[in-house]
């Protein structure tokens, strides 16, 4: 369910990083797993949960 | 408690509720109505039953409400009949609504830090407030109430605090322009129904402002993050959801935001008027003449609204509200108001709400189809209006013909105290230095009588002890 109002993707990443330590390390993982992604992008088809551009 | 609504007479659709398809507004003659969805009743029960509803209410913070009659959901059912409303909710109807580009610097604070109070007890208690608009926000008098019951929902987990960027564009950076660039948020807010974007409020400053409290996080690095993910369709909230966020980030970032709002102090500039009390010692005399005037037809019966203009310090607004239900006390100089509002607030006076507004220039109706936000005098004219010190600085400072100052006066509708000052008063003079010497012949007291009686029927006049000011109690021909 998404909310009636756009949060804006860039202002998601940002309420959590001002969430202090915890908040940084979440946003770190999110980037992480970007990093993984594109590798394994250049191995395999798509992944299924690549979002709709 | 309320007790349990009476059918509805007539119930109108509130044009400024269109945003959340999970509730629509109509507006009863002494209630607010509110049409819930599946969705939103099933969100209404958890909030109903949450201590925050009870402790919110109880203090007045929450705009009082219970769950209106079948009879009321009929009568939404039948003007709204394409949607499918399955509950109706019932709200008590503050006096006077107004909005965000007409408060001062504290009453917007105050108002974000009671939107932050929502966001982190509705947490704690397994809810969410899905967004973050200071249109949300009404004044009891100087205490804001939230009235937008159907912004609470509940809460998911992993689901991050969506309303962050519009509490940044619709609070946070308003209250950041005044802080720390001393530039009225009024003008920006009133011209843009959705607040300052982060870009643009990233514009107005340089590197060096990046080491000023709160900057580098919510405006520089904020407006980054969204020029990044500009035309980038990702999914974030899933992405964040995958990397572990939850609820207790949340509460972390708006303790954050908190703490920052918290510290931010006006910085007004210069204001004309705000010494005005001090400086007119040469009015003192007349200060007592006109306070019993103002008393007198004050007196004369209870009335629901009265509207201070030009209300300065808000002597006579006091005065007002001894026998009437709400005075909204407006001034042009958000200085002044913001001082009133403050001494108000101290003394938790529920009777006066302090707004700025120009009136050369007052708030018209914007938004969607230029019905979402009314102008002033579409959200009710008023019984009595005091137009104190007011006349002179219409006329003269924004060249109003003073016919034209009446005929405004007339279309209010209401009775009127008006004060004129003429030629030969200091302030008139004051007023007059620099324009040639032959500005503004119609200012005059024979001009203002003569076109105050072709409009009205003057009860009262009192020449006042300075022998340069007259007083009016006039009610509408």
């Amino acid at each position: 369910m998404l909310s009636y109002i756009d949060p804006g993707a860039g202002s998601l990443i940002l309420q959590a990083l001002a969430g202090g330590v915890a908040g940084v390390m979440v946003v770190g993982k999110l980037y992480w797993s970007r990093v993984k992604r594109v590798l394994r992008l250049g191995r395999d088809e798509p992944d299924a949960d690549e979002p709709r551009p | 408690m309320v007790e349990t609504s009476r059918t509805p007479t007539s119930l109108v659709l509130e044009p400024g509720s269109f945003r959340d398809w999970d509730a629509r507004v109509f507006l009863g003659r002494d209630r607010v109505y509110r049409a819930l969805s599946e969705a939103g009743a099933a969100d209404w029960d958890a909030l109903a039953e949450s201590d925050l509803f009870e402790q919110f209410t109880a203090s007045g913070e929450l705009v009082a409400t219970e769950r209106a009659g079948d009879d009321v959901l009929d009568e939404i059912q039948r003007l709204d009949p394409a949607a499918s409303w399955v509950g109706a909710l019932s709200h008590e109807r503050l006096p006077f609504v107004s909005y965000p580009y007409e408060w001062s610097f504290s009453m917007l604070q105050d108002a974000a830090l009671l939107q932050l109070r929502l966001v982190s007890t509705a947490l704690e208690e397994g809810l969410m407030v899905k967004d973050a608009t200071p249109y949300n926000v009404q004044w009891r008098g100087a205490r804001p109430v939230f009235v937008d019951i159907g912004s609470f929902e509940r809460a998911r987990e992993g689901e991050p605090w969506v309303g962050y960027r519009q509490f940044c564009m619709l609070f946070l950076y308003p209250l950041l322009l005044e802080a720390y660039r001393g530039v009225a948020f009024q003008p920006w807010l009133r011209g843009s129904v959705d607040g300052i974007s982060p870009t643009d409020f990233r514009a107005l400053f340089t590197r060096r402002d990046a080491f000023r409290p709160g900057m580098l996080r919510h405006v520089f690095l904020h407006a980054g993050l969204e020029r990044r993910h500009a035309d980038r369709g990702s999914d974030v909230r899933g992405e964040l959801e995958k990397a572990g966020f939850d609820r207790k980030l949340v509460a972390a970032t708006v303790e954050n935001v908190a703490a920052l709002v918290r510290r931010l102090r006006p910085r007004p500039g210069a204001s004309t008027w705000s010494e005005y009390d001090q400086t007119c010692s040469y009015l003192d005399a007349d200060t007592a003449a006109k306070e019993e005037f103002v008393r007198r037809v004050v007196g004369q019966r209870h009335r629901r609204l009265i509207w201070d203009l030009g209300c300065n310090e808000g002597r006579f607004s006091r005065i007002a509200a001894e026998r009437s239900e709400l005075v909204v006390a407006a001034d042009s100089d958000r200085a002044v108001v913001d001082r009133l509002y403050r001494s108000l607030r101290d003394e938790a006076s529920t009777s006066i709400l302090p707004l700025v507004v120009d009136l050369a220039d007052p708030s018209p109706a914007v938004g969607w189809g230029n019905a979402e936000r009314s102008t002033l005098a579409d959200r009710g004219l008023p019984e009595l209006s005091l137009c104190l010190a007011l006349v002179h600085h219409l006329s003269i400072s924004r060249n109003v013909p003073l016919r034209e100052v009446v005929r405004w006066l007339r279309e209010l509708e209401c009775e009127v105290v008006v004060e004129l000052p003429d030629r030969a008063d200091p302030m008139v003079q004051r007023l007059l230095l620099g324009k040639r010497d032959d500005a503004h012949p119609d200012y005059s007291r024979d001009t203002f009588e003569r076109e105050l009686s072709s409009r009205f029927d003057v009860v009262e006049s009192v020449e006042l002890a300075s022998g340069t000011r007259t007083l009016y109690h006039a009610v509408p021909r």
